[in-house]
């Protein structure tokens, strides 16, 4: 049983990993490598954007296949690079299965920051934009009230779990409403075109397009397409979002 | 101009939270993002387009996060993508979505090119960067097997 152990085994590393949001050339290299050490005379992975496939094949024996599904996607650069340490270390030969398999499940479950660091990741991009966009002293301040705005926005999006779509355009919106709030009610001193683009830095794609760009030099189009359309989507979702901020805010 | 790079190390620093980079790696993905910016600024303030600032700081992103992969054995996914943010087009996003609601179109229309033209730079410069690392390597172990 001990090769079933390990496809498993391979199976969920590779799961964490394309959930995580590797590149697929990344996870394939890994899996394959790990899957090398069954002593199976053909091993294959194909990962696709959506979906992973392993198999274990030899003439002598039963062929061993797993599919999975994988419907999430996030990015949570911790768990690539933890994933990546144990299966090194796994192929080196200091790791057995089953101790692999322990701390893969460890690494599955645990996060680094808490949700109060997120809130703190958010206000902090938006407050320290300020000057970079040429903001003013006020403008950090203002800025730092709509990057709290739009952590509660963020936190009350992935409790009700709404698609990308609508999590991204409420979050602009919450955003391009409350910057213009407060320019109205400080005049003079606050740029609400600052805050807001300050705020919405954290939510423009920039990583998934970064992901996108690399898994097709890889060659892996349908990951890299899928990505693409991914990052497409967010930035038309940022920009709805902040113009039917703008839009809400003119009319009242 | 120094309160600038201050405030994009900052932030740097801040989005690897959002993106759960491992804590010790933190300081390094932020000097990244700081080093690509003075890149940014400094071919801004000489006259160069925001297209060129774009391309040359990615490319500086690019190269300084393989070396760091390479020295600290980790993925380069690790130190590019919070590296990239500062690079990001959001205030061309922004304005064409802001100058559209103004009913410019020429404007708006100029944003949305400049927003696309960004990101293809971008996308250039990780592209360069990984291919000229690819030839690197294949070298480097074309090198050891006629060692050995």
């Amino acid at each position: 049983m001990e090769e079933r152990v390990l496809l498993e085994a391979v199976m969920r590393a590779g799961e964490i990993m394309l959930v995580s949001g590797a590149e697929v050339s990344r996870v394939e290299d890994t899996m394959n490598r790990m899957l090398a050490k069954s002593g199976y005379q053909s091993t294959e992975a194909i990962v696709l954007a959506t979906g992973i496939f392993v198999s274990l094949d030899d003439p002598e024996r039963e062929p061993l296949t797993l599919v999975k599904r994988i419907p999430l996607r996030s990015t949570n650069i911790n768990r690539i690079y933890r994933v990546n340490d144990v299966s090194r270390r796994f192929c080196s030969g200091c790791l057995s299965v089953q101790e692999m398999r322990t701390e893969l499940e460890q690494i599955a479950k645990e996060t680094q920051y808490s949700p109060l660091m997120k809130a703190v990741g958010f206000i902090g991009v938006s407050a320290c934009f300020t000057p970079v966009f040429g903001g003013g002293f006020y403008d950090f301040f203002g800025a730092l009230a709509v990057g709290i705005c739009l952590a509660l926005a963020d936190r009350l999006m992935k409790w009700i779990r709404l698609n990308d779509f609508c999590v991204n355009a409420f979050c602009a919106f919450m955003v391009a409403l409350t910057a213009n709030i407060l320019q109205g009610m400080v005049p003079g001193y606050l740029n609400a075109e600052v805050m807001t683009i300050s705020a919405i830095m954290t939510l423009v794609p920039g990583v998934t397009f970064t992901t996108a760009v690399r898994d097709m030099l890889n060659g892996d189009y349908g990951a890299g397409s899928a990505r693409m359309l991914e990052a497409v989507v967010v930035a038309l979702a940022v920009a709805v979002g902040v113009g039917c901020g703008l839009l809400f805010y003119r009319m009242f | 101009m120094i309160i600038q790079i201050v405030s994009v190390f900052a932030v740097v620093a801040v989005f690897s939270l959002l993106l759960e980079v491992p804590r010790h790696f933190v300081p390094y993905s932020a000097l990244v993002g700081t080093a690509a910016w003075g890149i940014y600024l400094l071919i801004a303030n000489n006259g160069g387009s925001s297209l060129e600032a774009a391309f040359l700081s990615t490319l500086m992103v690019a190269l300084l996060s393989h070396i760091l992969a390479r020295l600290k054995k980790a993925p380069v996914t690790v130190f590019l993508v919070s590296g990239i943010l500062p690079a990001v087009p959001g205030a061309a996003i922004y304005r064409c979505v802001y100058y559209l609601i103004q009913d410019e179109m020429g404007l708006s229309m100029s944003y949305l090119v400049e927003t696309l033209q960004i990101a293809g730079a971008i996308a250039m410069a990780i592209f360069i960067m990984d291919s000229l690392f690819r030839l690197f390597l294949l070298y480097q172990s074309r090198r050891l097997r006629d060692k050995s």
